[in-house]
């Protein structure tokens, strides 16, 4: 059964949901280094980016992609009523923050059902032709996915390691007293991360709500998935978020291919669980110290 | 902090009391429900009131369904009172329904049936839809001998211990095999089949039981494979199953958002087989989730809404509800409603026992959707199934287009 062909698109479909995986993980993992705190509700958020780009470009007929930054402001917007109402009174209290923001996304999913029901929506991809080359497919909207996490990646970087406020959410996620001592408004930067995470959320559901549905439940799967991803590299770690996307992604496509999904899912956690003997910190992570 | 806490909590309890609220309204009390009872006939005030209860989601996952419910229940009463009521024996009666909100779970169901059966005295309940809530309510109506005529796939909704409570829908063990036989008469070119369905207790279920009809039918089933519910990325495993070269990619049990996503990655991947789904229908929701690539997929269906024999509740549903597709539950329970109205008149009485006894009598009583023909006998110890026709849809053009009836 296997042969170069299926191989390659393997590795094909794999990038498509390291993709996903990746620009999921990337605002999880930036929330937990700069405030500890652990954001179960990402996934609503990315549910809440995907619904205004259904909105935006579905109903009202904008371009996608400006569909696609009005969203991601408009969730960022809700963002900050969100860190006054719930994320400032938890920053730096790990265990705390996690039944807030389990309390958040219940409250925030149940709040969707509400609001928009619990039908599932289709986003028309913008771009809905498929590639082939050789006997490979691409489909364009996967594309789509993978050029924009590329990009939004790219961007990330360029923010964390080439700007002031960059330096300022590294010193930060180091040591919030010091980087206070040094003059650093660390209120500010944490809203400044959040914010960031928060695009990045509304970002990765409106990109993927193309490919994919669009419901209130669509954030829980990913979200789970994000968590697996974030361990996986190392919590708080960026660029373990981006290893651990790709493993994740890779191995997934692999094993469902080769094996089924039942084997993928056993095996993806019992290496899980390994590396997690071998590197408790995950791939990338800090030793706790 | 403390503040921020306190804001926090109140708007925890601001959305979930919203939630509840929404989730325990019954029907005719506000909302969509399109109101609890029928404008009274002249003179209908002077008659005695029969209490019809009626079980469905009006909130969470199966609202659609819910509300076909009622819709379905109450138009045969809206049919009943313009002709003057329900005439048993010497009486007549105004029907009037109660119906509660099961919230699509079993626990739903039993705290909808035990309102039912002991603050509103009721006899007869039509509805739920759902494994779990239909369970639920048989938990309280057949020891309080009360009688139920509903949905549900899992076999221990009829068992042969079962006196009051009849199933009104078809499940996979009565469509699957006049389905698959129909597909193989169409396509006698398609030998292999292959299959993937959610790893739960409804693709465990169900899958067998497809299997073995598809089979009895001369194709073979070459994949068959099972995911986590939630999943939303089956390009792997569809890579997987163009390898294993199937002809007929059955969707079977997948929910309709699962259906749609299925569809459109197998389109993608450049699948031009038959793709069908024997499986609860959802073509609607198929079409919105794959768009333009649901083109060609074909589904099992419950209602032709242009078949001539439809066309009486078909218009009356228009009339009072709206101009879109009708969801197939309502026909399947305005049908149901109906049974139990006949059932009262040829019994000539409202006694459980002796309507009971009449339901089972009804064979060959002319319906919508064909002649009653009770069955289960076989297969569940008791015949309390009732068989109907089926049909196949295909999506044309982006609407559903019903392409056959096949009989039972």
């Amino acid at each position: 059964m296997l042969n170069p062909m299926m191989l390659a698109q393997m590795v094909i479909n794999g990038f498509s949901m390291s993709a996903i995986y990746v620009l999921m993980a990337l605002g999880f993992t930036l929330v937990f280094g700069i405030m500890r705190i652990v954001n179960f509700a990402h996934g609503e958020l990315y549910m809440l980016g995907a619904l205004g780009v259904y909105y935006l470009y579905g109903k009202l007929h904008l371009n996608y992609f400006a569909a696609l930054g009005i969203a991601a402001l408009g969730v960022a917007a809700f963002g900050v009523v969100l860190e006054r109402l719930v994320y400032r009174p938890f920053y730096q209290k790990e265990l705390q923050a996690m039944i807030a923001t389990l309390g958040l996304s219940v409250a925030t999913q149940h709040l969707g059902v509400i609001l928009w029901g619990t039908e599932e929506r289709s986003i028309q991809a913008p771009y809905s032709s498929v590639l082939q080359f050789s006997g490979l497919i691409l489909p364009m909207d996967r594309l789509v996915v993978i050029v924009s996490a590329g990009v939004v990646m790219a961007a990330f970087y360029f923010l964390l390691q080439h700007t002031k406020i960059g330096l300022a959410m590294r010193v930060v996620a180091q040591d919030p007293e010091i980087a206070q001592a040094q003059g650093i408004r660390v209120k500010a930067i944490y809203l400044a991360a959040l914010l960031t995470a928060v695009v990045l959320a509304a970002l990765a559901g409106g990109l993927v709500g193309q490919v994919y549905s669009v419901s209130p439940f669509m954030g829980t799967l990913p979200m789970v998935k994000a968590f697996i991803v974030v361990i996986l590299g190392g919590l708080g770690s960026i660029a373990g978020a981006v290893a651990g996307g790709f493993l994740l992604g890779m191995s997934e496509s692999f094993l469902n291919t080769l094996f089924g999904a039942g084997v993928a899912e056993m095996a993806a956690f019992v290496v899980i669980i390994l590396l997690l003997i071998w590197r408790p910190s995950g791939l990338l992570g800090r030793p706790e110290a | 902090m403390k503040k921020g806490l306190v804001l926090f909590s109140l708007l925890l309890i601001v959305s979930l009391l919203f939630a509840g609220c929404n989730s325990s309204k019954p029907a005719g009390q506000g909302g969509s429900s399109g109101g609890q009872t029928a404008a009274p006939s002249q003179g209908s005030d002077k008659l005695e009131e029969l209490k019809i209860g009626a079980v469905g989601s009006l909130s969470g996952g199966g609202t659609a369904w819910g509300v076909a419910t009622q819709r379905g229940v109450q138009i045969a009463i809206d049919e009943i009172m313009a002709a003057g009521g329900l005439k048993v024996g010497d009486k007549t009666y105004k029907p009037v329904m109660v119906m509660y909100d099961d919230q699509y779970t079993g626990q739903g169901g039993t705290t909808a049936a035990t309102r039912l059966v002991n603050e509103d005295k009721v006899k007869f309940v039509i509805g739920p839809i759902g494994s779990p809530a239909v369970l639920g309510v048989k938990s309280v109506t057949e020891p309080n001998n009360v009688i139920m005529l509903s949905d549900g796939f899992s076999p221990k909704i009829i068992t042969k211990d079962s006196k009051y409570n009849f199933r009104v829908s078809l499940t996979t063990a009565e469509f699957a095999p006049p389905i698959t036989k129909w597909v193989k008469q169409k396509y006698p070119d398609a030998k292999t089949v292959g299959m993937i369905s959610p790893s739960d207790e409804i693709g465990q279920t169900i899958v067998p039981i497809l299997v073995k009809a598809y089979e009895d039918a001369g194709f073979k089933v070459v994949f068959n494979e099972h995911y986590e519910r939630g999943a939303k990325d089956f390009v792997p495993l569809l890579t997987r199953m163009l390898a294993a070269k199937v002809d007929v990619f059955d969707v079977n049990s997948n929910a309709p958002g699962d259906a749609g996503l299925l569809v459109k990655q197998i389109k993608q991947l450049g699948f031009k087989g038959v793709i069908i789904q024997t499986g609860g229908p959802g073509i609607d929701e198929v079409i919105n989730v794959a768009g333009p690539l649901a083109e060609g997929f074909l589904s099992y269906d419950i209602f032709d809404p242009n078949d001539p024999g439809a066309q009486k509740f078909v218009n009356a549903y228009r009339a009072k509800y709206s101009s879109g597709a009708i969801n197939a539950y309502a026909p399947i329970m305005y049908n149901a409603t109906n049974l139990l109205f006949e059932a009262m008149r040829r019994s000539k009485s409202i006694e459980v026992d002796k309507v009971r006894d009449a339901i089972q009598g009804l064979n060959g009583y002319g319906t919508m959707f064909g002649p009653v023909k009770w069955s289960g006998k076989k297969d569940y110890g008791v015949d309390h199934q009732l068989l109907v026709d089926l049909y196949v849809s295909e999506v044309k053009g982006g609407k559903i287009n019903p392409i056959a009836r096949v009989k039972q």
